[in-house]
């Protein structure tokens, strides 16, 4: 005579297939919602096109984002900057796009952009010293300059950041303290 | 496989689907708030994100004058430390003034103008700069056109540098002479007795630098006394600053001090017999024939009473311990006595430091190297001003309010109805003042008087200047910026008086032209610079603006002090003859001598609205948030007293009840309660807690110098049987054997 | 067998072959310290320490990462008191770096101890087993009474609630100086250009901080001072402040 568990489980099968479709639910949804409803490409107040800017003007990145190479952060343009060009662009300035960056001009108000690379307080991150390494801004942006709506290529998460301070042998690149604060 | 239900396939078709909503949801959850990136519409020229700038100033925490550098990133002020080229900081900074950023970011700042219908009460409605200025100057006004410009007072802190110039300017102008400072702390017997004792009440430099030998008489000069930041970088060089020499330090007070904690010897004479020691020690300088000067036989007479023996048997001093000291005094290259604390708060206040100086005399310290170093009175870029005028000006002031001959008082960064004895009777006598007006940063128990008060900006958000005092030996002015742009509706107190001058009209704006006082302050340094720096000079004014500006200091370290001192004998020997306190109370009902002593951290109370100074514990008890008795182990045994019984301390002129503490350094016979406690209404870190022992203390007075006697009073003391917690950190005081300072450094 | 001897130090002395270019070090002159406080209050400005108000101090959960100890030696009238600033020793053999479960706190390659907020559980084990007692538990998210949070140093993190944390001898000082290097082409730092926000605000100059693995630098003179000696050196915890004890005349 054999004695088998399998028969006494007999009735949790039922319970146990549904929790197994609903967990498997659950990656299901938070994979769709990754994909479609994320944030990594938010509208922005103006539909400001890197593209028309980087690719078909030719303005390099530190042209605006002026503080990238000498401060930790590299800064969005001042509206002052904006309107420094465009003022002098005069043929897109009827265009409704440039009106409202006028508007904010005039009533002398910040644009209020939506973030779209965060990093958590604890984090010390600084653009100088990885520009003065020699990176270009494409290798954690993405290619920005192809974008018309700017979008999050990388998780900005640790794991991204240690692969590769690993991968470039970055010096005490791996040390907790050469990021966290 | 059995061939799945109907209704289990429902069953998973809707686990599935709540799993995915599910799924979608935690996405949702789990993605980051959105951030927004706000660009600046211009940005300033000198700003970069993410560095900080430092911007170079003056503290305001105490009289000291120290230079302070202030970190500033994205527009707000992150750290104080102290400006390395300042030369009386020297790069360093106390508790007091690194918590300055508590004053400018405090929750409690007055962020409007505000009107009083009832006095006393919290109660008070905004109102705007325009309103007040219009009303306040119509009445100053209508006085000045009256002709009773005289019934209009200004009662200020302690001010220097030009701001004090625009005070008595526009008093001046109003036709009133009554433009007067009060500032508990300010030394005014200090300076009465070196009038005496020198010919100048300037303060002089005390080089304890390069002092071997420092006695110092009640004078804290680590923690509160005159310029403490700048003494304990000094008294660093004195004990390790010199390659094979180490100064000795000797303190004498009846409780110990931080100066007295780091003296080799700290002597707890009787107290108010500290000026009588002194005389005593100065009777062996001479008596040994240490003294050699041609006046010798002047001196051997007057301090021929003064034998070890007699001023052993009063001051309950050893008399080997007195002759000791005098014989190492007297044979010290560089040896120092400065006299301070309750020394200086007797009623023979003037006399004691007068021969604590003569002993300088006769060790021949005036004008060396570790000795005592004249300054003179300073008059370019700024003058150090006007001083604060003691009791007695406290006391003139509340007698005129009582008579009904003040109309309008205007009150400035000082508050007397916390620091002055109750005896005093400085609020009482507000009520007969038709009409008060408060500048202050701050509610607090004066303000809470004022029909009127005016928010003023911060030491961090003003410009102004100050010569500090005492100087260092050379003449120095600084300069203070605003660091940050002014958090609220609040204008610099010079700003406040020009509009007032502009409000009142007649011949005010015409003589105080100013649109503010940066513009008065720029406007007076360019005067003097154009008629003494010109000459011979190939830079221009704006030239050396900006470079003062840049440094907070401007200073001249080649430049002569003061000169030899005068010290002529004769005053000094007529000024010593009265060598002990008095003391209110007699010793039968009131057995407890009160020693009420300044903190670092408060102060006389100012300090005690920081949050960070409240969390700070008292660096010789490890208490916060609050009041203590010190008492004698031993008497507390006699008693039978234990730590947190809540004592009544009744002096003739009041009582507090405050819990006990047993302090092993105090001499018994003294109670010690710390200053800067006991607020009522000075915002939710100071108000209701601990007491305020200023209050029970008697008005006697020096006669000579007009200045508060705080250590002589009496007091009695009842056990009420109440406990109460005292808050500190400290578990076991003694090392244990643990070796924790050091093998062979401790026997605990 | 000498390979086995080079195996048995290197996993006796982790590092062992690795030459890293510091050693941040600390001496402290007692017979300069004079109690003041003045340090106490220039961490809690740089650190972001948070005011934890009477009620839990008297709960003895105030944090202070650096405090005034103070001893009394003798009975009134001969009485001395013998102050010590005490904050982590940042010991080469700490006992707390053992402890944690998590590797939240680790030695890293100057020669610090160092604590990862993100990474603390709370479990408290190495406070306990700290000698010295100087970390400090974050027992409830303290915040700021508006507006004293504008004050908070954006190059230090605001702890929260079921966190450790102690000194890092101002480790933020340390990256900035080092970014200065680089950016003049420096391999390190030099002497005296990282300095904590304790020792710079020390009035008396009682205390010195720098690279013990540079010999020119002071503190490693200071450290061969006659005087010097370590807080509780029976237990082998190898601190990197050493204290020198205070002159009695």
């Amino acid at each position: 005579m054999s004695i088998s568990v399998l028969d006494a489980l007999q009735p949790a099968k039922k319970p146990a297939l549904i929790v197994l479709v609903l967990v498997f639910g659950l990656f299901v949804g938070a994979w769709v919602h990754g994909k479609y409803f994320s944030d990594r490409s938010p509208i922005q107040p103006i539909d400001f096109s890197h593209r028309i800017h980087v690719t078909d003007n030719e303005i390099p990145c530190q042209h605006c984002h002026i503080y990238a190479e000498r401060t930790p952060v590299a800064g969005v343009p001042s509206v002052s900057k904006c309107m420094g060009c465009h003022n002098s662009v005069p043929s897109v300035r009827e265009s409704p796009e440039i009106l409202k960056l006028a508007t904010y001009w005039e009533n002398r108000e910040p644009i209020p952009w939506i973030k779209v690379y965060d990093l958590p307080d604890y984090v010390h991150f600084t653009h100088k010293r990885h520009i003065k390494a020699g990176l270009a801004c494409q290798e954690c942006h993405g290619p920005v300059e192809t974008m018309d709506r700017i979008t999050r290529v990388a998780t900005m998460k640790m794991p991204w950041c240690v692969d590769c301070h690993t991968e470039r042998e970055v010096e005490h690149g791996r040390d907790c303290w050469t990021c966290h604060k | 496989m059995s061939k799945i239900s109907r209704r289990d396939l429902l069953q998973y078709i809707g686990a599935g689907g709540i799993g995915v909503a599910g799924g979608v949801l935690y996405g949702e959850g789990v993605q980051r708030k959105v951030e927004l990136l706000i660009p600046q519409v211009i940005p300033p020229e000198d700003y970069s994100p993410g560095v900080a700038t430092w911007y170079n100033t003056v503290c305001n925490q105490c009289s000291a004058g120290c230079g302070i550098s202030v970190r500033i990133r994205e527009g707000k002020a992150k750290k104080i430390e102290g400006n390395p080229v300042h030369p009386v900081s020297r790069g360093r900074l106390c508790a007091r003034g690194q918590a300055g950023l508590n004053v400018l970011y405090n929750p409690d700042r007055i962020r409007t103008p505000l009107q009083r219908a009832d006095r006393g009460s919290e109660n008070t409605a905004e109102i705007s700069w325009d309103d007040a200025l219009t009303t306040i100057g119509s009445r100053i006004g209508r006085l000045k056109i009256e002709g009773n410009a005289g019934r209009i007072r200004l009662l200020t802190g302690r001010t220097r540098g030009h701001l004090d110039e625009l005070f008595a300017q526009f008093m001046n102008l109003l036709g009133s002479e009554h433009y007067q400072q009060y500032d508990f702390t300010y030394p005014s017997a200090l300076a009465a007795a070196n009038k005496t004792s020198f010919g100048t009440d300037v303060l002089p430099y005390y080089d304890i630098e390069n002092a071997d030998f420092l006695l110092s008489f009640g004078a804290d000069y680590l923690g509160t006394w005159l310029s403490p930041v700048h003494y304990s970088r000094a008294y660093g060089n004195l004990r390790q600053g010199r390659q094979g020499q180490r100064g000795k330090t000797v303190q004498v007070e009846p409780r110990m001090s931080l100066s007295g904690a780091a003296a080799d010897e700290w002597i707890a004479a009787r107290p108010g017999t500290e000026g009588l020691l002194a005389l005593g020690i100065a009777h062996v300088l001479v008596s040994s024939g240490s003294y050699t000067g041609n006046d010798r036989d002047e001196w051997s007479s007057a301090l021929q009473a003064y034998s070890p023996s007699m001023v052993s048997a009063e001051t309950e001093v050893s008399e080997d311990t007195i002759v000791r000291i005098a014989e190492e005094f007297g044979a010290s290259t560089a040896s120092l006595a400065i006299a301070g604390g309750a020394t200086a708060a007797g009623t023979n206040a003037v006399a004691s430091i007068v021969a604590v100086n003569a002993l300088n005399h006769l060790a021949g310290n005036l004008g060396k190297p570790g000795g005592v170093i004249l300054n003179s009175a300073q008059t370019f870029p700024a003058a150090a001003g006007s001083s604060p005028a003691g009791l007695q000006g406290a006391l003139d002031l509340v007698a005129a309010m009582q008579a009904g001959d003040v109309e309008v008082l205007l009150v400035h960064d000082t508050n007397p109805v916390f620091s002055l004895p109750d005896n005093v009777g400085f609020r009482q006598a507000m009520e007969n003042v038709p009409l008060i007006i408060a500048l202050s940063s701050f509610h607090d128990e004066t303000t809470v008087m004022a029909d009127f008060i005016l928010p003023t900006n911060t030491y961090l958000e003003s410009w102004g200047d100050d010569v500090p005092d005492p100087g260092v030996g050379f003449p120095v002015t600084s300069l203070s910026q605003p660091v940050v742009a002014p958090l609220y509706d609040t204008l610099p107190v010079g700003d406040i008086i020009l509009s007032l001058a502009r409000q009142i009209g007649g011949e005010l704006p015409i003589h105080m032209p100013w649109a503010s006082m940066e513009e008065f302050i720029k406007d007076r340094w360019r005067e003097e610079f154009d008629e003494r720096m010109s000459e011979g000079q190939d830079q221009n004014f704006e030239a050396f603006w900006q470079a003062v500006l840049e440094a907070g200091v401007w200073g001249q370290p080649g430049a002569a002090a003061g000169g030899q001192p005068e010290s002529s004998s004769s005053p000094t020997i007529a000024a010593i003859a009265d060598p002990v306190s008095k003391f209110a109370g007699d010793e039968t009902d009131y057995p407890f001598v009160l020693h009420p002593y300044l903190t670092a951290t408060f102060l006389d109370g100012r300090g005690a609205n920081l949050p960070w100074l409240q969390e700070l514990p008292d660096p010789m008890t490890s208490v916060v948030y609050g009041s203590w008795a010190e008492l004698n182990p031993v008497t507390a045994d006699e008693l039978g007293i234990e730590e947190g019984d809540v004592l009544e301390i009744e002096s003739p002129a009041g009582s507090i009840r405050v819990p006990a503490f047993i302090f092993p350094a105090i001499r018994p016979g003294v109670v010690a309660v710390p200053i800067g406690q006991g607020h009522t209404s000075y915002g939710r870190y100071a108000s209701d807690r601990g007491v305020n022992p200023i209050h029970i203390v008697a008005t006697l007075m020096d006669k000579q110098s007009g200045d508060l006697a705080w250590a002589a009073t009496r007091v009695k003391i009842t056990n009420t049987g109440e406990r109460l917690r005292i808050v500190k950190t400290d578990g076991v005081t003694r090392t244990l054997g643990r070796q924790i300072l050091g093998p062979g450094n401790d026997h605990g | 067998m000498s390979t086995f001897v080079e195996k048995l130090r290197q996993y006796s002395k982790p590092g062992y072959y690795d030459e890293f270019d510091y050693h941040w070090t600390m001496t402290i002159d007692l017979d300069r310290c004079t109690g003041c406080e003045a340090c106490v209050v220039a961490c809690q400005a740089e650190n972001n320490l948070p005011i934890v108000g009477e009620e839990r101090f008297a709960q003895s959960r105030e944090i202070k990462w650096i405090r005034i100890e103070r001893y009394w030696e003798g009975e009134y009238p001969n009485i001395k008191m013998g102050f010590i600033p005490m904050l982590c020793q940042h010991c080469d053999d700490a006992p707390c770096e053992t402890a944690c479960p998590v590797y939240a706190t680790y030695h890293n390659q100057d020669g610090l101890n160092t604590q990862i907020y993100n990474r603390c559980i709370g479990t408290r084990t190495c406070a306990v087993y700290c000698p010295y007692e100087v970390r400090y538990f974050n027992w409830f998210t303290y915040t700021w009474d508006e507006p004293l949070e504008q004050q908070l140093n954006p190059d230090v993190s605001v702890r929260e609630k079921g966190v450790m944390e102690k000194c890092t001898f101002c480790i933020q000082r340390i990256r900035i100086a080092k970014d200065n290097a680089k950016d003049d082409d420096r391999r390190r730092v030099r002497d005296g250009e990282v300095v904590p926000a304790c020792v710079q605000s020390c009035p008396t100059e009682a205390m010195l901080f720098g690279n013990s693995k540079d010999p020119e630098a002071k503190v490693s003179k200071m450290m061969k001072n006659t005087r010097g000696y370590t807080v509780l050196k029976d237990l082998n915890t190898t601190p990197s402040i050493v204290y020198l004890k205070k002159v009695h005349a």
